[in-house]
């Protein structure tokens, strides 16, 4: 099968893989709390029930943005299969963000707009580092082209371990996942952005959430280069990883989650990056 | 009197060519300017400064499609009027510094007075031109008639709104962009400093002019600051003749690297670091905003601070690889990232959009520093997009002032009922600031791609760091003030969009459209028009080309589609708000946990970062004292 196909066909199915990812997901965590965890369909059933729901809303703009969020990061998620540069795809994320920090902070909500707030917290603390990583993977292959770096030889995980590292650590933000779930706070803010958002409302940014698990592990998926079983695996290890992450720590203020991406994550990937550029 | 102007034009037209509409370019407005002084009447005012937008653009048009480069040689008078001009100026800045007790105004002019004394005594003829027009210099043109000129349009209707002194307002604005226009062409470095004090002049008058204690304080501040940049220009022009005797730009670009001291090469940025407004010396641009807002839309966009990256990208070919090139990209790329994030915790809006265009400017001069032929594409295509994007929000931040009375994010809160057509146009000044397919983000985005190829040195991996930080800090922040403006109370629908005044909603549609088709075509435009301009000026084709309408940028591509589909998300962002309103659905309430409606919810202000600031501003200095030390090559 031609490569653009298949990319076609993975973008078209994203939500789906998303969503089975989800199921998966949902499962792993409740096994590592000795639940037996729902159906692995379960994720698809919400999302039919929620389908079917009567569509509540708090007013037009707020529901608009729930959509376009949706649109939004799936076609970053286009832009990153189809397109011919990383840079781009990272930078195509942020339009998902201002749909959602936009609707959130429409509403007359204070769970929204301090998760709104918080979102925004979560940009600054792994947008720089995504940046990073993506020069990474320039030096190591010498081009920012999706396909390059999937054909490349070498393996930019041996090149990269810290950066690699860091974008691991950084996951958790991506992904609001606990400790860095500091924008959802389910306890405490009780889902902040998408609180206001019900049936297919919130379907719409649902579905958005399971197209950020393609895309960001897309991105970990490249640290094997061309060694595609490599990448397999690691997916695989930063899924368990991450998940035995999420339970197992305790959600941290946000001033720490800024803190420790600028601090620890992405002082050590520029050196990362700035040794591999001295050595070569 | 237009018809006047026409036959004078037609008449020159055969005899002097180019030459004709580059003096044109340059007098017209200074003319145009003392009429409307003079005339003091509405119906000439309004006319000519609408006038002048075809008039200018078309003179920058013909010079732009003769397409060479132009030295213009000068009767000789025209030297000793530009010297008695100097003196002139830094007696009129003495008499201002005496008359308003400020020491350093008065001290700074004193000194410039005796460096110029110096510079005459040691300046000898040189038969180089005077004028020096090229591709950079009709870049600027066009940006002063297409952003520029609307500007004044603006301001005969703002100025309407309880505003005294309309006609010399609108009078100074035109004339400053005289000023810019005729500074941006001149070769001779001594000439350089007259006008880069004529500007210096006209933002002191300008930011003066409501002429209270507020207006005269700030006004102050920014002469004596502004004077700094015209020492270091003395100092810089003395280096060089010292040295080489040399003191055009264009004899400075052909001499020998070696013959060219690094020292006045460090002068002259500093006193583009200054004009530029980076920090420490960001205050003056600050207080600017005491001034009517066409002040600060006219000193952010077309004129002024757009000089500080002008210069850089003159001396960018012999500057560039240099230690003071290293040095000031980590120091603009600092202040790029502080001035962001120091902007996060303002509530003026004005003030937000200063800082926004502190940290700008930062980007386009470390753009222009760094000097390879794509870095000087990206830091003209910021300098481009950033003139309008900022013309059309300071607009845009004038109707709130005068129509709507909003000066405060805070004031800002549900304007999207109140205000919806003026919120979607600063919703699309904002889009243009950073998101995808605008100018300039594609100028933040060729500059990591660029940089990503020589990162040997730390400085670069710096630069990226700065490219990528500043660029999370400013989205973030364009997000928060959207964000206050965006909120509306639950389910109640009440938006009552306010008849403007037909100039506003012209100069507003004018930035508008012209956005939106420079970045439909961005590939074509960039390829077409930025790029010879970068490479006139690097000496070195830059390899960015257009297929079709999708932009190529040596490996990487940003496809038409990509382009095409962010607009189209970005465009139903902002604008399908106001006219989407789902029939069939139920509303709610939003969930309050039980607890009463808040009348009010603040957002972050980020008073954690107010308390470095004091920090930043100190780095800053550190840096402006080592580009300036090591830099310079004064150790």
């Amino acid at each position: 099968m031609k490569f653009e196909t298949l990319m076609l066909l993975l973008t078209l199915f994203a939500p789906i893989i998303g969503g089975f990812v989800y199921g998966v997901e949902r499962i792993v965590k409740a096994r590592m709390q000795s639940r037996v965890g729902p159906p692995l369909m379960q994720p698809f059933y919400d999302f039919f029930k929620l389908m079917d729901k009567r569509p509540l809303m708090v007013h037009s703009l707020h529901a608009v943005m729930g959509i376009m969020y949706f649109i939004a990061c799936w076609f970053s998620l286009l832009v990153l299969f189809l397109g011919n540069d990383l840079l781009v795809a990272v930078f195509f994320h942020v339009i998902a963000v201002l749909a959602l920090t936009i609707g959130a902070f429409s509403v007359r909500s204070p769970y929204s707009v301090i998760g709104a707030m918080r979102e925004l917290m979560h940009m600054i603390s792994y947008e720089p580092l995504m940046v990073l990583m993506v020069v990474g993977f320039y030096q190591v292959v010498g081009s920012f082209n999706l396909k390059d770096i999937l054909n490349y030889d070498g393996i930019p995980l041996l090149q990269l371990p810290v950066v690699f590292v860091a974008f691991v650590l950084a996951i958790p933000m991506m992904l609001h996942k606990s400790p860095f779930d500091v924008a959802e706070a389910h306890q405490e803010i009780i889902g902040g952005p998408e609180i206001e958002y019900s049936g297919p409302f919130y379907e719409a940014v649902y579905t958005g959430k399971w197209i950020e698990y393609v895309y960001v592990f897309f991105f970990v998926f490249l640290f094997g280069g061309s060694h595609y079983w490599l990448g397999a695996l690691l997916v695989l290890f930063v899924f368990l990883f991450v998940n035995a992450l999420d339970n197992a720590t305790a959600r941290l203020d946000f001033r720490r989650m800024v803190k420790f991406s600028w601090f620890v994550l992405i002082p050590i990937s520029a050196f990362n990056i700035i040794f591999l550029a001295l050595w070569r | 009197m237009n018809i006047h102007f026409v036959i004078i034009m037609l008449y020159f037209n055969l005899e002097g060519g180019m030459e004709l509409y580059v003096t044109l370019s340059i007098v017209l407005p200074w003319i145009v300017a003392f009429v409307i002084y003079l005339a003091k009447n509405d119906f000439v005012t309004n006319v000519l400064s609408l006038l002048m937008l075809p008039v200018l653009g078309y003179f920058a048009w013909e010079v732009y499609f003769s397409g060479n480069v132009m030295l213009i040689d000068t009767p000789h008078w025209v030297d000793y009027a530009i010297t008695i001009y100097d003196f002139g100026l830094l007696g009129y800045f003495l008499y201002q510094g005496i008359k308003n007790k400020s020491m350093l105004v008065s001290a700074l002019a004193i000194l410039q007075l005796v460096l110029l004394i110096i510079v005459i005594l040691m300046i000898e003829h040189s038969n180089t031109a005077n004028i020096y027009v090229d591709k950079l210099t009709v870049f600027m043109y066009m940006i002063v008639a297409i952003v520029g000129v609307p500007i004044a349009i603006f301001a005969t209707k703002y100025m309407e709104y309880d505003e005294k002194g309309k006609h010399s307002f609108v009078a100074i604005l035109i004339w400053f962009l005289g000023v810019m226009n005729f500074a941006v062409s001149v070769n001779n470095i001594e000439w350089f400093f007259a006008l880069f004090e004529t500007t210096t002049l006209a933002s002191y008058v300008l930011i003066r002019f409501r002429m209270d204690e507020q207006a005269v304080k700030n006004a102050i501040l920014a002469l004596w600051m502004n004077q700094i940049g015209g020492v270091a220009i003395l100092f810089a022009l003395l280096t060089f003749l010292k040295t080489s005797g040399m003191y055009h730009f264009t004899d400075i670009l052909n001499a020998d690297s070696k013959v060219v001291p690094l020292a006045a090469l460090g002068f002259l940025s500093l006193s583009a670091l200054v004009k530029g407004a980076q920090m420490p010396f960001h205050k003056w641009l600050l207080g600017a905003m005491v001034a009517p807002t066409p002040v600060s839309s006219i000193l952010h966009s077309a004129t002024m601070v757009k000089i500080a990256p002008y210069l850089l990208l003159r001396i960018s070919p012999v500057i560039k690889g240099t230690l003071l090139a290293k040095l000031l990209i980590i120091t603009t790329g600092f202040v790029f990232v502080a001035a962001a994030v120091i902007a996060l915790t303002q509530d003026n809006f004005k003030k937000i959009l200063a800082y926004s265009t502190i940290s700008l400017l930062g980007l386009m001069m470390l753009a222009a520093v760094v000097g390879t032929p794509i870095a000087i594409t990206a830091s003209l295509l910021l300098i481009l997009f950033h003139a309008f994007a900022k013309g059309f929000l300071f607009i845009e931040a004038g109707v709130l002032e005068k129509v709507f009375h909003v000066k405060y994010i805070k004031q800002m809160r549900r304007l999207i009922e109140r205000a919806p057509l003026t919120l979607m146009f600063i919703f699309f000044g904002f889009l243009n600031m950073t998101f995808v397919p605008f100018g300039t983000f594609i100028g933040k985005w060729i500059m990591i791609e660029e940089a990503s190829g020589f990162l040997s040195h730390g400085s670069y991996v710096l630069l990226i760091l700065y490219v990528g930080a500043g660029s999370a800090f400013l989205s973030v922040l364009y997000m928060k003030v959207l964000g206050i403006s965006v909120r509306k109370s639950h389910g109640i629908e009440r938006v009552r969009a306010l008849p403007l005044p037909v100039r506003f909603n012209f100069v507003s549609i004018w930035y508008y459209v012209w956005l939106l088709a420079m970045t439909v075509f961005i590939a074509p435009f960039i390829a077409t028009q930025i790029v010879p301009i970068a490479q006139e000026l690097s000496g070195q084709m830059p390899n960015i080309h257009a297929d079709h309408l999708s932009l190529v940028i040596n490996t990487s591509t940003l496809y038409f589609w990509q382009i095409l589909g962010a607009l189209v998300i970005l465009s139903l962002i902002h604008a399908l708000p106001f006219f989407v309103h789902f029939k069939n659905v139920d509303t709610a309430k939003p969930y309050n946990c039980g607890e009463a409606f808040p009348r009010h919810i603040e957002t972050y202000n980020f008073v954690c970062i107010s308390k470095y600031e004091n920090y930043l501003i100190a780095f800053s200095i550190a840096l402006f004292v080592m580009v300036l030390v090591l830099g310079g090559g004064l150790l």
